[in-house]
Parts: C-alpha cells; sequence; structure tokens
C-alpha cells in the first residue's frame, strides 16, 4: 500500500471532511422532515403534504403533481419534500434584524459558535474502523490511496468531543445575553444551568465505555464495546445507553426537556430575537447536535459499524456461520442506519413526552442521573475488574 | 419505594411510547390506502370533503315532479328570518291555484345559515344544500334570485376557479 506524501493526505483529509458534511447535509433537512412527518402520523395526521397553500401558480401547479405522484404507494411519503426548499428560501431571503439595543459582535457571533461546535464534533468520529474505501488506481493523484473511515480519529476523541460539545453552551448563553431582551436572556440562563446540570451525568455515563475498554479513541472505543466484551458488559452497557439519551435529549435543548426555548413561557427562549439566516444558523445547530448525539450513542452504546448492539456482536461473532459473514463485519450502513433509528427516536420522544416543569428538569439531573451513573459506572468498574 | 422503583424504571414512558408507535406504524402503513385508513385528516381539495347529512350549505328553492315551484308564498321563511334574507313577492300563474313566487330573493352575504326557514316551511319547499364552496370575488355573486346563470336559487353555485375539486 503506498504511504501518501504531505499533499496527498491533506487532499484526501479534505475530501473526507466534505463527505462528512455531506452526509450532515443531507441527514439534517430529512430530519427535518421527518419530524413533521412523524409528528403527524403519530397525532393520526398526515404531516406536511404540500408546498404552501396555494391552489394556482407555481405551488398549485407542485401540490397537484405532488397528488397525482403521491399514488403510487412509496412516493406518497415524499410528498411534502419540495416545502424543505421553500424552508430553506425562506431562511436565507429572509430580512436580518439586529435589535438597536444589541451587543452587535456577541449578537453576530453567538450563532457561529454553536453552528462551528455543533459541526467541529465529527471531526473525532470515525465511521468504520480501518478503511473507509480505496481510490482506484486509475484516479488521478490519489490512485490506490486508503481514505480511512474518520477524519481523525484522535488518541483523546472522546475529551475533544466533550470538550467541544460543552462549548456550544456559549452560543445558547451568549445569544440570551447579546440580545438584551428579557425572554432571550432567562431562556440562556436556563439552558446554561440545564446544560450544565446534565454534562455531569452525561460524562459520567460515557466515563463507563472508557472504564471498560481503557481508551479515549472513538473507534477503538466503539470497536471493543462491541466485540470485545464479556457477556457481563451487557448491564452497564444498558443503563448507561439509557442515561446518556435522556442526557442527550437535555443537552440538545429537545423536548421533554425543552427549557431554553420553552414557547409558551419564553415565547421563542434564546432566539427570539434573531431572524433570517442567524435563526438559521441556531436550527442547524441544534439537529446537527441530535446527530452528534445519536453518533456517539450509536458509537459507544449500541456497537457503532457492527449490526447487534450493546456488544451482542462479541458474543454472537464465534457462533455465526460462514455464510453469514457479511453481517459480522463492521459497516458504515449499519452506524448511518443506527444514528437514523437514534434521530426518530428523538422524534418519537417528542411526540409522546410533554415538557417537564423546571425543578423537575433539575431533580431528574441531580437527584436521579447522577447516582445511577455512579452506580453505572460502579457495574462498569466490576466488569472491568474481575470479568474482563 | 413503588413509587422511587417507578421513577428509576421508566415503566410510564415505555407505556407512552409504545401508544404514540402504534399509532406512528398504523398511519404510516395505511396512508396510501384510500379504504383501509387509520388517519384522521381529509385531503380537502384534492378529494372531495366528506358531508354529514345534517350539513347546513345554501338555500335552495325545491321543484316537483312536473317542474313546477313548490313555493306556495306563505311567507313564513321570511318572517322567522333571523337576518331578513329572504325577499319574496307573490305573483299568480296561470293554472296554479296556489300563489306563485314572482320573486324570490335571498342575500347570502348576511344569512347565517340557521335552518329556520327550513323548519318554518309547510310545505317542504326549500331546503339548505350541501355546498360550502360558497366564496365569490364580487358583492353581487351574494345576491341570488329566480333568474340568472347559475348563481340562482334552483341549483348550486358556481364553484369558484381556485378549486381543485371539480377535477
Amino acid at each position: 500500500m503506498p504511504i501518501p506524501t504531505l499533499t496527498q493526505s491533506v487532499v484526501i483529509t479534505l475530501i473526507q471532511c466534505l463527505l462528512v458534511v455531506i452526509f450532515v447535509f443531507v441527514v439534517v433537512p430529512l430530519t427535518v422532515f421527518a419530524e413533521r412527518k412523524v409528528l403527524g402520523h403519530i397525532q393520526q395526521r398526515l404531516g406536511s403534504t404540500r408546498v404552501a397553500s396555494g391552489h394556482i401558480g407555481v405551488t398549485g401547479w407542485m401540490n397537484r403533481g405532488m397528488w397525482k405522484w403521491g399514488r403510487i404507494p412509496i412516493l406518497s411519503y415524499w410528498r411534502g419534500i419540495p416545502g424543505l426548499v421553500a424552508d430553506v428560501l425562506k431562511l436565507i431571503l429572509k430580512e436580518d434584524i439586529i435589535p438597536a439595543k444589541a451587543d452587535k459582535f456577541v449578537f453576530f457571533i453567538a450563532p457561529a459558535i454553536s453552528m462551528v461546535s455543533a459541526v467541529v464534533v465529527f471531526a473525532a468520529i470515525s465511521f468504520v474502523p480501518g478503511t473507509f474505501f480505496t481510490f482506484p488506481t486509475w484516479f488521478p493523484y490519489l490512485g490506490g490511496l486508503p481514505v480511512s473511515g474518520g477524519i481523525a480519529d484522535i488518541n483523546v476523541g472522546l475529551l475533544w468531543i466533550l470538550g467541544v460539545a460543552s462549548v456550544g453552551v456559549y452560543g445558547i448563553v451568549l445569544a440570551g445575553w447579546a440580545s438584551n431582551s428579557k425572554y432571550p436572556l432567562l431562556g440562556g440562563l436556563r439552558s446554561a444551568a440545564q446544560m450544565v446540570s446534565y454534562e455531569v451525568p452525561l460524562a459520567m455515563s460515557l466515563l463507563a465505555p472508557v472504564v471498560l475498554t481503557g481508551s479515549l479513541n472513538f473507534g477503538d472505543m466503539s470497536a471493543r464495546m462491541a466485540t470485545g466484551l464479556p457477556a457481563w458488559g451487557l448491564a452497564p452497557q444498558i443503563l448507561g445507553f439509557l442515561i446518556y439519551l435522556t442526557c442527550g435529549f437535555a443537552e440538545t435543548n429537545r423536548l421533554p426537556f425543552d427549557m431554553p426555548e420553552a414557547e409558551n413561557e419564553l415565547v421563542a427562549g434564546f432566539h427570539t430575537e434573531y431572524s433570517g439566516m442567524k435563526f438559521g444558523f441556531f436550527y442547524l445547530a441544534e439537529y446537527i447536535n441530535m446527530t452528534v448525539v445519536s453518533a456517539l450513542a450509536a458509537g459507544f452504546f449500541l456497537g457503532g459499524p457492527w449490526l447487534l448492539p450493546f456488544g451482542l456482536q462479541g458474543l454472537l461473532n464465534p457462533y455465526l456461520p460462514s455464510l453469514l459473514s457479511w453481517f459480522g463485519q463492521p459497516h458504515a450502513i449499519f452506524f448511518v442506519a443506527k444514528i437514523i433509528f437514534l434521530l426518530f427516536t428523538y422524534i418519537w420522544v417528542r411526540g409522546t413526552i410533554p415538557r417537564y416543569r423546571y425543578d423537575q428538569v433539575m431533580s431528574v439531573a441531580w437527584k436521579y442521573l447522577i447516582p445511577m451513573a455512579l452506580f453505572n459506572l460502579l457495574l462498569a468498574a466490576l466488569v472491568r475488574c474481575f470479568a474482563v | 419505594m413503588n413509587k422511587i422503583l417507578r421513577t428509576l424504571i421508566p415503566f410510564d414512558i415505555a407505556k407512552g411510547l409504545a401508544i404514540t408507535g402504534k399509532h406512528f406504524a398504523k398511519v404510516f402503513f395505511t396512508a396510501n390506502r384510500r379504504k383501509v385508513r387509520y388517519h384522521i385528516v381529509s385531503e380537502y381539495p384534492e378529494v372531495v370533503a366528506k358531508i354529514q347529512p345534517r350539513f347546513r350549505g345554501r338555500l335552495t328553492l325545491l321543484k316537483d315532479e312536473q317542474g313546477e315551484i313548490k313555493c306556495v308564498c306563505c311567507l313564513a321563511c321570511e318572517k322567522i328570518c333571523p337576518t331578513q334574507v329572504i325577499t319574496i313577492e307573490k305573483g299568480k300563474k296561470e293554472g296554479r291555484k296556489m300563489p306563485f313566487p314572482v320573486r324570490y330573493d335571498f342575500e347570502m352575504e348576511r344569512c347565517i345559515f340557521c335552518e329556520f326557514c327550513v323548519e318554518s316551511c309547510g310545505f317542504d319547499s326549500i331546503i339548505l344544500n350541501h355546498q360550502f364552496e360558497l366564496a365569490a370575488y364580487n358583492r353581487e355573486d351574494f345576491s341570488l334570485g329566480m333568474e340568472g346563470l347559475g348563481q340562482n336559487m334552483f341549483e348550486p353555485s358556481p364553484v369558484g376557479k381556485f378549486s381543485v375539486a371539480d377535477d
């Protein structure tokens, strides 16, 4: 296998970044669309099925066309998709209002912070161990070179992920403060308290995989969590997964922990004063954060690129017949499928559970989740001590 | 103890998720099927809306089998109408014993669709039909009489061209 030169490896890394960005910007709009559809289906509605509400003109023509195509069974689920284009166009073309008394620079920088801290986490996530694909030899400049499954699968990946993800709080708090308005400030303060509280059980639930695998590298951890654990490892994995998922909902400010933008109390919370593409950045950051949390949950607890969750793959693999060995191997498609399932779970939970009261949110974090996370850590330590 | 257990182990959340998941799956797998469908919304402009038999639409004059107007100008509907949108002018017609309405004007813009007129009519000569797409661009289109193309008291009002229900 040829060793890439410095420029070649830079080009390969850029290609990886491009792939990840494409992945994110394909998954995020589809999540927005799926949110409308799934919430609708849960409430026995059909979700979005048309563009605007026009019966005449271009939108009317599109609506009639979508109605005709929707008679073909599978296409009917996609009838609302053109509405997404309208949504994005609206966000881009809308007037960008900055309040007169706002702190201009901080107001400008806050959406960027939350967006960047959401995207940058993907650097340390490896989608598949080893080589993702190899360039064919006829490919110009990069022929025969392998592309690894993650952009930078660094040794301290988990530290990087947790550190950068917690910078995202700054985006929300600064947005609330810089708007110079009551509701955004309240929303920002609430979110600061909530996210700082939930960071603790989140990190503790991720400590269990660290203890079990003895590594901080994302790819290494997901590989060992999926295939290298004894049967006793199931208990701390399942408990840790539930704790992690709960904290993940709170970290991404999704319902039922929808404190920062409690619609019926705080108008729209921290982004009340934002409009246009700045609001769009917060919106994007929320959905990218959801994808990140789902990717971490999939990687650490649901077996990452392996098929079976909770380390069952490692228990099953010795008994797998050679005919089905494809299912015993890691594939990026399994990882993506798990991310998509977890994103569905996000919407599913949103459609099921009403929002908690503020004191309930805090008591869930401090009274229940932290002791449970400590107990989970103890379980993991016992498994590590006696079974591994 | 029971309460703590129920807090620690999310039974209730699992129950709720099962309910919503069941609804989601049912709607998801039957969204396409006309006959067996689980969703409760109608796709109105594309599919003709289903109307209950008791729906109160626009006032309509009825004719009997011979094509004669059933109305005998007893003026009961005109008297009982709370918004006074009905104006009837009595007249005579050759070969008919009962009085005959020369004019039967109905101003829909003020009508509240209360169905008092139909209830008061002793000859079953008027009904409220099942039409609800009654919007129009001009105020004159709401004044209905015995004459006029389409916009008369005997036939349903023409549906506005913005609707695609007829396709």
